[in-house]
């Protein structure tokens, strides 16, 4: 068994799928980002199957399913964001289902989204723009600025190093969990081929998958939470 | 044998932090479950954000004997 | 494998904002016109609920008034009709006074009458018994003592034929 060559393969492979030759590669697009495509692409599609038709009376039971799914995911990003989030929650909800998703193709044997590093990057720094944009809208700018020097003047380099910490640590959590899950996949794999694999698919594919997608967005929930108070 | 690899072993160690934050997290949980059944979902929802934030340093120290494998090359 | 390219953020940033905008206009949106429709009807129909109840107990207190009035009415037309009735009573009662009177004075003629044919009989009886008994005196040979019989015997007749 090559151990060392299967990670090598797995994590230096070349990740750039469609590639412009001008601007030395400047504008070249990920595996990750056609993917991503694709789960865009399928998640748009679900929707407007369930949403198509819609009736006030006599629903049909894929409105249900879809009234269902709103309630249930607005239930989820509303206990976490609270009264003063709400705003937020439809994109917490889009965060998630992004995430979710995106982890889930893990079963259908491509490499998830979330594997490649400039995706959680891109999710953690749009959570840390929209934390600190509600910050502002909620504060003002001047309110926003004195906020950093809280609850002490002293801890206000702490405060700002936060605003590097934070979406460096949800960025490198998701990214360390699917990669994490992702290596110990491709070890069972190769180890034993049949049957096991798929069992452990069930925890690190699918479990692993959603709690990270959960744990990003209650993370990121509650600092708009704190943002917002 | 190279000192890279002793490098990633040593950033392997976070594992330890790791593991005793959840196991004192998870002890607790059960202890609070167990004075207050009727709370458990509120419990657990805690101890999954617990767990999830203590297993990051894991995390991290996964990422980082990775990096130290991997990228240094 | 940790390399960062800046334009795969730019892209992924852009994927999840037209993933956002998909969700709001064809998730969101379309379940919340239908939710707030429904939420619409449901006040609708609790409004239009409440007029039909405020409705039906205004009809109730018409209906009530109108039983007050009923009874009042329907006391009118028993105190009417009893008056009516007493009207009536009185007239048949002066009527049968009326005809009584008139059938007791027909019925006191009819005696009277009846008392003068008697009294005429009587009288013409007496007439003939009076021409008999002269008849019979004036036959016979008479004495005193005769006399005194005839007239005794006269008198007797004369009462028991009055009797």
């Amino acid at each position: 068994m090559d151990i060392g060559g299967l990670l090598k393969e797995l994590l230096l492979e070349d990740k750039v799928m469609i590639h412009f030759d001008f601007m030395n590669g400047f504008f070249d697009i990920n595996k990750s980002v056609v993917i991503t495509w694709g789960v865009l692409v399928v998640l748009t599609l679900f929707i407007l199957f369930l949403t198509s038709n819609m009736k006030v009376h006599n629903i049909s039971r894929k409105q249900l399913v879809a009234e269902v799914i709103v309630e249930k995911l607005r239930g989820i990003t509303y206990g976490m964001l609270g009264e003063e989030g709400l705003r937020y929650r439809d994109y917490m909800v889009a965060v998630l289902v992004f995430i979710g998703a995106s982890n889930l193709v893990g079963l259908f044997g491509l490499t998830p989204p979330t594997f490649d590093l400039n995706v959680t990057a891109a999710l953690s720094l749009m959570s840390i723009v929209l934390v600190e944009a509600a910050g502002i809208k909620k504060k003002g700018v001047r309110k926003w600025v004195k906020s950093f020097a809280e609850p002490m003047a002293v801890v206000a380099p702490m405060n700002v190093l936060e605003l590097a910490i934070r979406p460096l640590s949800l960025c490198m959590r998701l990214f360390g969990n699917i990669i994490g899950a992702t290596v110990i996949m491709e070890l069972l794999k190769m180890a034993v081929p049949i049957i096991v694999p798929a069992a452990f698919s069930v925890y690190f594919d699918i479990f692993d998958g959603l709690i990270q997608a959960y744990v990003f967005v209650f993370l990121t929930s509650l600092y708009i939470k704190e943002a917002v108070e | 044998m190279d000192l890279t690899t002793i490098g990633a072993a040593i950033a392997a160690f976070t594992g330890i932090g790791a593991g005793i934050g959840i196991g004192l997290a998870t002890s607790k949980a059960v202890d609070a479950v167990a004075r207050q059944p009727e709370a458990d979902g509120k419990i657990m929802k805690l101890l999954l954000l617990g767990c999830a934030l203590a297993e990051a340093t894991a995390i991290y120290g996964f990422v980082v004997s990775i990096m130290i494998l991997f990228a240094s090359k | 494998m940790l390399n960062i390219s800046v334009m795969n953020i730019v892209y992924t940033v852009i994927n999840l904002l037209i993933l956002y905008v998909v969700f709001r206009v064809f998730l969101f949106k379309r379940v919340d016109a239908v939710m707030s429709e429904r939420s619409r009807e449901i006040d609708d129909s609790i409004i239009s609920a409440n007029k039909k109840e405020q409705e039906a107990e205004q009809l109730k207190e018409d209906y009530a008034l109108k039983l007050q009035n009923a009874d009042k009415e329907c006391e009118e037309i028993v105190a009417k009709s009893r008056k009516d009735g007493y009207d009536e009573y009185d007239r048949i009662v002066n009527d049968a006074k009326n005809k009584a009177e008139q059938i007791i004075a027909e019925a006191k003629h009819n005696a009277q009458v009846e008392a003068q044919r008697e009294k005429d009989a009587y009288v013409s009886e007496l007439t003939d018994l009076v021409v008999h008994a002269a008849n019979k005196i004036a036959v016979s040979k008479h004495d005193e003592e005769t006399d005194k019989e005839l007239y005794n015997k006269f008198i007797f007749e004369a009462i028991e034929k009055s009797e």
